[in-house]
Order: C-alpha cells, then structure tokens, then sequence
C-alpha cells in the first residue's frame, strides 16, 4: 500500500507550516484515510473557522460519483467531512428531505422540504458547489430534457453556480458530458453539457453558455476515486490550495489537480502486470495474468494515479483486475477510448482527435513507458513471424512533431518547479496532451 | 380534493415526482408516476464493437453497474455462441460479483435511502402519545436511522448508528468487489465468455473475510440472532406457518421483556429487523405482539385490484452444480432465485420472455403504435419543448419511463417479488396471513422485510460459491473473436437488485451493433399508465393510502405525506435505469435502446 510506504516521509513535518508543494506530495502519496490519519490534530488546529457548507447538485447522472465518494474518508466519509468541518447542506441522494407541494404550493420548512432548503442554502451564498452529472441544453436549448421540482436542471444548476464560491465538477458527465455526451444520432438533440467543458470543447461548457465566470476544479473519472474527490475538498478548506489564485499552478489544461492526473506520469508506470509487457508477453483473451496491451489497454497515455493508488481498499485497478484500462478519466471518454478491447495500433491510437499533438504525446507516453520495451517486443513479434513494427510506429509519431521533446516532460516534476508561472504552465499542458 | 406533489422525491437514484389527489379524509384517490429526465446515451452502442457493452451499459446506474455489467456480458455471450460453454468457475464468478453487488444495494437501501424515513418527525410526535415505551422507541429509530446534516427543530441531529454502519458495509463490499472487479462502482470483470480475472487463493480467503466480517454486521446489528439460526428456521423452514412462527416467538419474548424495562436497544436485542419487524406492522406489531402502537406500514403500499398486478422474476444466479453454460431463456428452476410469474392472488406460471410489450401511451414519445414487444419497438423523445409538460393529468402523456406489462399486465418487480416466487417460507408465510387477516396481501412492510430477508437468502448462497463451488485453478473464459459476432442476436436476461433486467442486442454483417436495448426494473415499478389506462404498480399501490403517519392516526397533514414517501421508496427507484432511450424515427441503422 503506497501510503505505509511513503508515511514515514510525512508524518514528521510540521502541517502548519507545509508549503503547498509539499502538502500536495503528502496528498499524492498518502491515501485520504491516512492523510486524514496522520495530520488528524493539525486539522483539527487548521481548523477553528466557521465550517465550509457544500451544496451538491445532481443532473444527467448514474449517482456513481456519490456512492464513489461514500466509499472514502477514514473511518467513513461522515467522519472526514466532520473533520474537516465540512457541512454537507444540500445532497438529494442523502439528505432527510424531499420536495413536497401541496396545491402546487411549497409547504413546510426546510427541515422537511428539500425545495425550501434548497432556496436557503443558495441565498447564503458562499458554498462550494459540487456538480454531479451532465446539463441537460435540449431539446432545443430549453433544458427540458432534465426537470426536478418544476425547474428544470439547467436551471437550477445556473442559479446554485451563481451563488457558489466555486464549482469542484466531479465524475466525466460533470466534467465534460461523459456517456450523456458520447456520439449517437440523438447526441445533439440531448445537448448535455459538462460544466466547463463538453467533451473537449470548452466553449461547449454550460459556464459559457451562461456567460458566467465560475473557478472550476474538474475531478475527472467515471467514477473519481474518493480520495481525489475528498484531498482535493481538504486542500482547498485548508487553504492549501487557494481559489482562485492557485488554480493555474495546481490544475492542468483539463481543470484537474496535477497531483492525482499527473502530467508525467501515465497508469502503464506502474502497473502490476508491466512485468510482462517489458517482457512482451502479452494476453489475447481475458482472464490471464500477462499484459492487456493487445486488448486495448489505455493505460500508457493515461494520466491518472490509478496504480499508485488503487481504488476501493487500495487493491487494485482495471487492468490487475484483466480488464483493458478505457482511460474513463480523458476529457473524450468514453468515443476517445472505443473499441474498448482493440489493441491501439489497430484503431489509429485514440480513434479522435488523433492526428496533431496527440500522436506525439502518446509516442512520447509510450517512450516513457517503455520504448525499450516495444523494441523487444518488436524483435520478439519478428521471432515469432509476426511483422508488426511498433518501434517504427513510434517514431513516425515522434518525428511528426520534432520540436516536442517528450524527454524533458519526463524530467520535470511539478513538485520540483516552484516558480513555475501560468504562461510556463500552459506550456505544460500543451505537452500535456496526453488526453487529447 | 387537495393536490399533494412529492417532486424531487430525494433518497433515490435520480429525478422522480409523484402527483397525488387526496381526499378530505387524507386519503390518496389518484396517483402518478413521473420520470423527469431523459437520458438517452443509448443509443452510442449503435454501429460498436459489441464487447463494449459490458462497460459501457453499466454506466446506466452507479448504484447497480455489476447487474447491467452481467446481463450485457450474457446477451453477449449468447451473440457469440458461447452461452452454453462459460466455464462453470466464471459462472460462479458472476454470481459472487452480482451477489455482493446485491447485498450492499439493499443495505444502501434500506439504511441510508428508506430508512431515514423512521427518523421523521411525525413519528416523534405519535409516539411522545406512548409514554416511556414510545420515547424509548423514538430514541432508537432516531439514534439508529437519522441521515447526514440532519436537524430538528434547529439542532443538529447526529447521523444515525444503523447508517453509518451500512454506509461502512456498503464499502467494505465494494472493496470485496475491487478483488477481482478492480474499483466500484462501475467495476470490471464481467466480460463475453467468462469474466476477465481468475481470483487466487489468497483473493478467495480475503473475500471470505470480507464476508464474515459483514456477516458480523448483520448478527449484530441487523439481526440480533446469528444469521445461521436465522436462515435455518426461516428460509430452511418445514412449513411458512414454522417461519412466521420463529420470528413471532423471537420477537414476542423481546416485547415481552422491553414493554417493562422500556428498553429497545442493540444490547437488548433488538436489531434492527427485529424493531422494524415488530413496530412497522400494525398486525404483527399490534395484534399479534400486543404492542401498543405500531407505523402499520402493512396497511399501505398494497394492490386494490388483482387482476391488474402481477409479480415478475427472470431468475437470478446461475446453479452451479448444472456445470459449464446456461439456457439463456431462463426455464424453470435453471437458475438460484427461480424464474417465474405469479398474478395478483399469487398463482404461479412458468416465465416466457415473449409475454413481455410495452407501452408509451402516457410517455413522451412519438411512435405510430403504442404497444410493442421490447425488440421491435422504434420510438422517438418528444423533441418539442412545449409538449413536455408534466402538470396535464392522468389523460395526458406525463413520464420518460415507459410502460411495459407481461402478457398485458404492469408487474412488480424485485426483491418481494422474487422472495414471492422462491416460496421463501417467512415472506410467502407473511403474505398469507396477511390476506387471511383482511390486510393487502402485499404491502409496503413486507416489500421491505423481503429486501432484508433476501440479503440473508442471498448471503447463504454466497458463501457456498465461494467456499465450495468456486475453484481457483478452474477456467474463467472461453476465447471468443469478433467475427463470432456476425449476424447474431443475444438476450441476457438476469436481476439487479431492484428486480428483473434484461438486454437485447443485435449485429450485422461486420459484428457492429445494430440494435442494443434494455428493459430494466424500476421501468416496471415506476412505470405511468398504459394504453388501456392501467396505472402503473407505484400509481396502483398509492391509491387507497392514508397520507400521514400510522393511518392518519395525527390527523391529515398534507405537509408531511409520509406514506408517500414510505411507499414510494419502498421500491428503491432507480430512474437513471428507468428512464428510457429512444431511436430517432427514419434513421434505421440502429438502435440502442434503454426502456
Ligand atoms: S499496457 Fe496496460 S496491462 Fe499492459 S502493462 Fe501497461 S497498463 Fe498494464
Ligand atoms: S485504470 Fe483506467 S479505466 Fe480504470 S479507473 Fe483508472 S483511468 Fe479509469
């Protein structure tokens, strides 16, 4: 478990006086439960404020994202929001109220009626807005398509983001449209949107469409992993990572904190079954223990710290468990990740989008990864009368845009850049590509 | 008549309003069931790799991905010809998955969704009537079942015992699941042909400790007798009249002890199943107990009319002992939780996928006939914003959800269900004394006790699959390649946990989808009237209810109609599930849909 292992480096520093660089280590490497563990009396100090409310809001959703964050926190995930004197003040998946309107007319109080909460809890302004789910624009840009208490979702949401401080958007169709977004006949006629961006558009995000300038912090995934949902809630009440003013350091082009979709670093790293694909051995049906790479997996150009981390328990992830990684964390997910279970080369790598930056950020994930690797397991293929060359493949890609040096990008570690600035960083995210 | 509107109704999965006409007398006289939201990524299957829909339709439901994950991966093996060669270990790899799956979205359920219904303030107020009895057992239902953030009267209720413990039985099974599914929700595994990872030894003792450590829960809180006990003389009774008997006895040596220590604690014995058992029925609770006041929770939630109910099961779990492969048609007795119809005075038949139609006479969509079976059917979302409307009554198209019926009749489906067609002797034997003694046959106490009973039934059969049927050095797929996929169609038929679910899927010549569809459980449940204006089963079962708490025993108060609520939540509403997919008109290239 990645934090047993990295505790001893932490848990000896002084929280207060933590920079932000490190405070972002310690939440990198130490998992929610123990981060909140370790730092329990500091938190406590940290926090002698008045309590941080958070209103969460549902549109076009599964509900994964909430049951995701249930899983998180230590002991549970009412013990962390106390600790971090986080007042959940409007859920509808959890709280004791409903709606409810006799003779169309909102009747009661607000300890009984969720419509009369909800006013209430948006009239004091000042909260943090969690975005859970895609806005409904259609049909026709009326947001009828998604309607709760009499108003529709679109909405509700441009009234709840107006008052918020700001939105932390969580899960894929918040982020970018997710599966509501995804290309069918009916997609435009849907029009969901995602809060900052749809798919990869950001001025398809419903912020624009509003006219309203809202801090954003997007935490991708479908689901996230609590603890990316939760560490990224305690930075900013600790006020670790100050909104707005942070944002350009701490979040990469997509909106997500760096420290849990790290530009440097792709899930393929550290994979449990990278063995065998430096090895070449690679599965051609599920259920076998070798590399997944010939059945799709997209972990190598996938930013995420999956296999640091681990999901549910800190045991495991898509690909340990013989399922391709579908990279459900990449701005396109899931058109950028299909066919789910075709090997990359066979599709054109991404299937969109595929034919500028990308080729090359993926080239150069790969040689992160491993080109070395390929290269065996190129003259592996060749011993075994197979003339597949993805070594050559690579460099094609590579040599597309020679003046990209993915060698670099390996070196540079957000921690080790301080004085990184906002024009130096969107330099980043445009090495950063890996999603695009 | 007043109108009472519950919209949102909270605690569920998705956008949901129910619409009631209530009498002076606070008695509902008409009801409806109204989806708000259209979802419609249906339709992205369209024209795809087929082994896609294992991931991506689970993405339906973040409460219930594994059910949508298995029943693609069925449909999907029978497309691929492979249905009668899953290995064995893989089938009861599936059934592990799905069974953890289950437990974990009943205790969601009935913890954290339905049962801070008992904590509210309309029970306070009837049992402050009660003396010491009725404040003790006003302090366990709110100390055990109080949701997060929750005040009254201004101060800030802690969030229950009971709660919390499930919202840590909840994780805890889903990090059980991450052993072989990687993450959860939305975990990995199911796949065409098998599952994609073989669980070691080690995983299989980690799963097992898993389960013991929940089973503690269950004993503990849940149950207050050892689950073993419970099962043998419930499930395992000779006859319902011995399973009603147990639980009666149990219980009546409980009241017979708290009525004069006015202690209804955990550490007196009273579990959770127990207090609910014995307080939410007005017969078990008052008649048969002696107590003196009850929620009379089984004098609600039940059907006025039998010949326009039935109760509907497509089989749930594959037998292990039937070896490699399945019949994908679910016959008689082929699977755990057997497959079956039973009408409205519970009279069994044999189950027969083509008695399944739909109906979009009161949804809002646009097709030139309003009754078809689920695989032929192309319908179109209303695309005009000003015939949305959801206020124009019962004539009126008023839902997303369609209306589907077997053999022309709205069906309940789930758990209740379920337990009704496996003749398990508690629930059967409840029913029966339920109609012997004048009181709806099925109603909303016993739709709860069924969800608890079934985490039992259902957590016997997990344990035997992993301790003696599951072999780790087994096989756990059969290769399957896409051009096994020509020209075919799969039907996957299984249960979530909130009733029967069933995909349907189609390929064309080059194995590409050409038509993907899903017929799912709170479609059923939550379904609006149909073309011969038959209201749905949530719409039948609201009528006749009194709308306050314990029969309107305060009087009527329309600001709080918590029948309603407990009724309605009875049936764990899933609308991301229910709500339905569509085909766009004159674009025949495919479709994907999610009735
Ligand atoms: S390609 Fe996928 S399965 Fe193979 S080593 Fe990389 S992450 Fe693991
Ligand atoms: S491994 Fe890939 S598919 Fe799985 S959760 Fe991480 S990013 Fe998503």
């Amino acid at each position: 478990m990645i934090g047993e292992r990295n505790l001893d480096r932490f848990k000896n520093l002084d929280f207060m006086k933590m920079d932000r660089r490190t405070f972002l280590k310690a939440v990198g490497a130490l998992g929610a439960s123990l981060f909140l563990q370790t730092y329990r009396g500091d938190i406590v100090q940290a926090l002698e404020f008045a309590e941080t409310r958070i209103v969460w809001v549902h549109g076009g959703e599964c509900t994964g994202c909430s049951i995701s964050l249930l899983n998180g926190g230590e002991p549970d995930v009412l013990q962390a929001f106390s600790r971090l004197n986080l007042r959940l003040a409007y859920h509808e998946v959890l709280l004791g109220q409903q709606g409810i309107y006799v003779d169309g007319k909102m009747e009661g109080t607000s300890e009984l009626n969720s419509e009369i909460l909800f006013e209430e809890v948006i009239a004091e302004k000042g909260y943090i807005l969690v975005a859970e789910g895609a806005i409904a624009n259609g049909p026709k840009g009326t947001g009828k398509y998604c309607f709760l208490g009499g108003k529709t979702y679109k909405e509700i949401f441009r009234r709840a983001a107006e008052n918020a401080a700001f939105i932390v958007a969580v899960g894929q169709c918040a982020t970018n449209g997710g599966v509501n977004a995804a290309d069918s006949e009916i997609r435009d006629l849907m029009d969901f949107r995602g809060v900052a961006f749809t798919m990869e558009d950001r001025d398809r995000g419903i912020l624009t469409g509003y006219g309203l300038e809202k801090p954003v912090i997007n935490i991708n995934g479908c689901p996230p992993h609590p603890d990316w949902m939760l560490l990224t809630l305690a930075a900013v009440v600790l006020g670790k990572i100050k909104v707005p003013d942070d944002l350009p350091y701490v979040l990469d082009k997509w909106l997500r904190p760096k420290v849990f979709f790290p530009p440097d670093h792709v899930i393929h790293d550290n994979c449990p079954r990278r063995g065998y694909y430096d090895k070449g051995e690679f599965d051609t049906m599920v259920s076998g223990p070798k590399c997944l790479w010939k059945l799709g997996c997209k972990a190598p150009y996938t930013h995420a710290d999956c296999a640091i981390r681990r999901w549910n328990g800190y045991h495991s992830l898509c690909p340990q468990s013989g399922s391709p990684c579908i990279s459900c964390v990449s701005p396109g997910f899931p058109d950028s990740s299909r066919p789910f279970f075709q090997e990359i080369e066979d599709v054109g790598i991404v299937g969109t989008n595929i034919d500028t930056v990308a080729k090359v950020a993926i080239g150069a994930s790969l040689l992160a990864a491993g080109a070395h690797a390929i290269r065996r397991t190129a003259i592996k293929d060749k011993h075994e009368g197979k003339d597949e060359k993805p070594e050559e493949k690579l460099e094609e890609k590579l040599e597309e845009k020679p003046e990209e040096k993915p060698e670099e990008k390996l070196e540079e570690k957000l921690e080790e850049k301080p004085e990184e600035k906002p024009e130096e960083k969107s330099e980043d995210a445009k090495k950063d590509q890996g999603e695009e | 008549m007043v109108e009472v509107t519950v919209d949102q109704l909270t605690r569920i999965e998705g956008h949901y309003r129910i619409t009631t006409q209530v009498n002076e007398e606070g008695i509902v006289t008409e009801a409806q069931s109204m989806g708000l939201m259209l979802r419609g990524f249906e339709r992205f299957l369209q024209n795809q790799d087929p082994r896609d829909a294992a991931l991506l339709t689970q993405r339906i439901c973040g409460v219930c991905p594994t059910s949508h994950s298995i029943a693609a991966a069925n449909a999907l093996d029978q497309l691929f010809g492979v249905e009668d060669a899953v290995p064995k270990d893989a089938l009861v790899m599936r059934n592990i998955h799905q069974s953890l799956n289950l437990i974990a979205s009943h205790a969601t359920h009935i913890y954290v969704l339905w049962g801070p219904d008992l904590a509210n303030p309309a029970y306070r107020t009837l049992l402050e009537n009660y003396g010491d009895t009725g404040k003790a057992v006003w302090k366990e239902l709110l100390g055990r079942f109080a949701p997060i953030s929750y005040r009254l009267d201004g101060v800030n209720i802690p969030a229950g015992r009971g709660y919390i413990a499930a919202l840590g039985e909840k994780r805890r099974l889903h990090e059980a699941i991450s052993l072989f599914g990687a993450k959860m929700p939305h975990s990995v595994a199911a796949h065409v042909g098998g599952v994609t990872y073989g669980p070691t030894v080690a995983d299989i003792g980690q799963l097992a400790a898993y389960y013991w450590k929940f089973m503690d829960f269950v004993e503990n809180l849940a149950l207050g007798v050892s689950p073993e006990t419970w099962i043998e003389n419930t499930r395992f009774a000779s006859s319902p009249q011995k399973a009603v008997g147990f639980v009666v006895d149990r219980l009546q040596e409980l009241v017979d002890a708290s009525l004069v220590s006015n202690d209804f604690s955990y550490a007196a014995g009273w579990g959770d199943v127990p207090l609910y058992a014995a307080f939410g029925s007005e017969l078990v609770g008052e008649e048969v107990l002696g107590l003196p006041v009850s929620m009379k929770l089984d004098r609600i939630g039940g059907y006025n009319d039998p010949s326009k109910i039935g109760y509907l099961v497509y089989g749930l779990f594959f037998k292990p002992e039937l070896g490699d492969g399945y019949d994908p048609t679910c016959p008689p007795d082929s699977r755990v939780i057997p497959p079956g119809f039973l009408n409205g005075n519970l009279e069994f038949q044999k189950f027969d996928h083509s008695k399944i139609t739909e109906s979009i006479a009161h949804s809002f969509y646009v097709d030139s006939e309003s009754d078809r079976y689920p695989f032929e059917g192309t319908t179109q979302p209303e695309p005009e914003p000003d015939e949305i409307e959801y206020s124009r009554g019962v004539e009126s198209r008023y839902s997303w959800i369609k209306a589907p019926h077997y053999d022309g009749i709205p069906c309940e489906v789930g758990p209740l269900s379920r337990m009704l067609v496996m003749k398990d002797p508690l629930i059967t034997g409840l029913a029966d004394l339920f109609r012997e003694k004048g009181y709806p046959v099925t109603n909303t106490y016993l739709r709860m006790l069924a969800r608890m009973q079934e985490i039992l039934v259902v957590s016997s059969e997990l344990i035997k699959w992993l301790a003696e049927d599951l072999n780790p050095n087994g096989t756990f797929a059969v290769p399957t390649d896409l051009s096994m996929a020509k020209d075919s169609e799969g039907m996957g038929l299984w249960e979530a946990p909130r009733g029967a679910l069933g995909h349907w899927i189609k390929t064309g010549p080059n194995s590409k989808v050409t038509l993907y569809q899903a017929v799912v459980p709170s479609t059923w449940n939550l379904a609006p009237r149909n073309s011969a204006g038959v209201p749905g089963p949530v719409e039948q079962a609201l009528l006749g209810s009194k709308i306050s708490a314990a029969g309107n025993a305060l009087g009527v108060d329309y600001t709080n109609p918590l029948s309603i609520l407990h009724t309605s939540r009875s049936y764990d509403p899933c609308l991301a599930c229910a709500i339905h997919a569509i085909d766009l008109k004159g674009q025949q290239k495919g479709q994907f849909r999610v009735v």
